[in-house]
This record gives structure tokens, sequence and C-alpha cells, in this order.
């Protein structure tokens, strides 16, 4: 049964190489035939770049708080300290 | 190694180590803090990415790792030097190489799709495996996550061809 996440699926195993011989061949030959695969190929590479830019994003926001908490919280004074001395005008 | 389960306690934990060196090192090149700062989280954003990837040894001195990409990024980021040998897989875009059409597009995924986001970015991104994103997002199994995970994609893909299409900057 040809379901539409299966599709999603496919072009997924297409786009990383892990497709097996045979089904990297025949999806190959349904690319030809198929603008509108070509299409969704495209369009879930892109996908793929998106979801690491907001993985990304939302890394740099815990890193961000991890920082706050450190050069805030009351239990971090002599790390803050420490790094604070180094920046010292000269 | 497995995924990462505590990221506040990861990143404290490498901050504490590693951060003195790093700071150090730019200080005394005239960096201020707030470049130290910004190399070392992407200093951190490369460790976690590797780390995730598991394209590390396990007996990896961790410190003089972080140390060696901060160096890396400094040089890179404000020094002239145009010849410098890139450090392999380090070569990742950053923040300001993004477009500003993806910026857009990005706060309307956060926004309407959050959920699918979350869970992507869960699979793709951190590598979580498909058991415990299954317990996380409350599915009966892998077999439903891997499903939901494909439906997700589907929807993702569809809503940023059509606002592609809206957006008329956003075209590569």
């Amino acid at each position: 049964m040809k379901t539409l996440w299966n599709e999603t699926r496919q072009i997924e195993l297409h786009l990383s190489g892990k497709a097996n011989t045979g089904d990297a061949l025949l999806f190959e030959a349904q690319l030809i035939l198929d603008p509108a695969l070509r299409d969704k190929v495209l369009w879930q590479k892109k996908t793929y770049a998106i979801i690491n830019n907001y993985g990304r994003a939302q890394l740099k926001n815990e890193i961000e708080a991890v920082h706050q908490k450190l050069f805030t919280a009351t239990e971090y004074t002599s790390f803050r300290q420490k790094i604070r001395r180094l920046f010292k005008n000269p | 190694m497995n995924a990462i389960h505590n990221r506040e306690e990861f990143f404290t934990r490498l901050y504490k180590k590693a951060f003195p060196v790093v700071a150090k090192y730019i200080s005394r090149r005239g960096g201020s803090f707030d470049e130290a700062k910004d190399v070392f989280h992407d200093t951190l954003v490369i460790y976690y990415e590797k780390t995730v990837q598991q394209a590390l040894n396990d007996d990896i001195d961790e410190t003089a790792y972080l140390v060696g990409i901060a160096k890396h990024l400094w040089l890179r980021k404000f020094s002239n030097d145009k010849h410098a040998i890139p450090l392999d897989g380090v070569d990742v875009p950053f923040a300001d190489e993004e477009e500003l059409s993806t910026n857009r597009l990005m706060r309307f995924l956060t926004k309407a799709g959050s959920k699918c986001m979350k869970l992507l970015k869960s699979f793709y991104y951190d590598e979580t495996p498909l058991n415990e994103i299954a317990e996380t997002f409350g599915f009966s199994g892998v077999r439903s996550a891997t499903v939901q995970k494909y439906k997700c994609l589907e929807k993702v893909r569809e809503t940023i061809k059509q606002k592609a299409l809206h957006y008329e900057d956003f075209v590569e």
C-alpha cells in the first residue's frame, strides 16, 4: 500500500543515499517520469536545511540561558570574577 | 556515545571547564568579553553537533578539543589572514549567513508548526532515538513515532513550499 508518508520516506532514503540498489533504481525511474515528485525532492531537501537551522537557533538559545545563569547566579561568583578579571582594561 | 539527556548540565560543565581557557586566549589577543562569548557559543554548537553525530572518539580531551575549535574560529573571525587552513568539518554556516526570508519562514514555522518542528528537530538535529522521542511526545511506540515523523516532515515541506511562493525574496 502506498501512503503519502511512505513517499516522504522514499524521498528521504533517496536523499540520504540509504535506499537499497533495487529501490534506488526504481525511485530514479520515477523521478524521470514524475515532475511533481522531483518538486517534492527539491522542497524536502530545503526542509532538512531549515530543520537544521531551527535546531541551531534553539540550541543557541539554550547556550545563552546557561551563559546568563553563570553570569548572574550567586553560586558562580568566583567563576564570573575569574573571567571578568581577564577583560579588565590594560 | 548516547544522546545528550541534559543539555543544561552538559553546557554548564563545558563552560566551567573550557571558557576560562578560551577567554584567556582571546583576551590576550585583544578580544573583548563579548567576542569571547560569541566564539565560545559557536564552539559549543559545533561540539554539540559532533557529539550527537558520534563523530568524536570517546577518549577525546574535551577541553583541549573545545579550545582548539575556539582558536580556529577566533583566527578565522578576527585575523586578516586569508590563507588560514580550514579545520576539517568546522566550516558550518552560522546565523549571519542566513537569509532574511529564511528568518521570516523560521518565525512562521516556530509559531504555526511548533509541535512538528520540535519533533523533527529532536530526530534530525539532536539525533534522539525514536523510542525516546515516542516517550517524550506521547506516541504509543517507535512505529507510531516514525509515521508521525514522516507526516510532520511532509506537512512542513508543504508549508515551506507554500510560504516560499508568497515570500518573493525566498528564492535560491
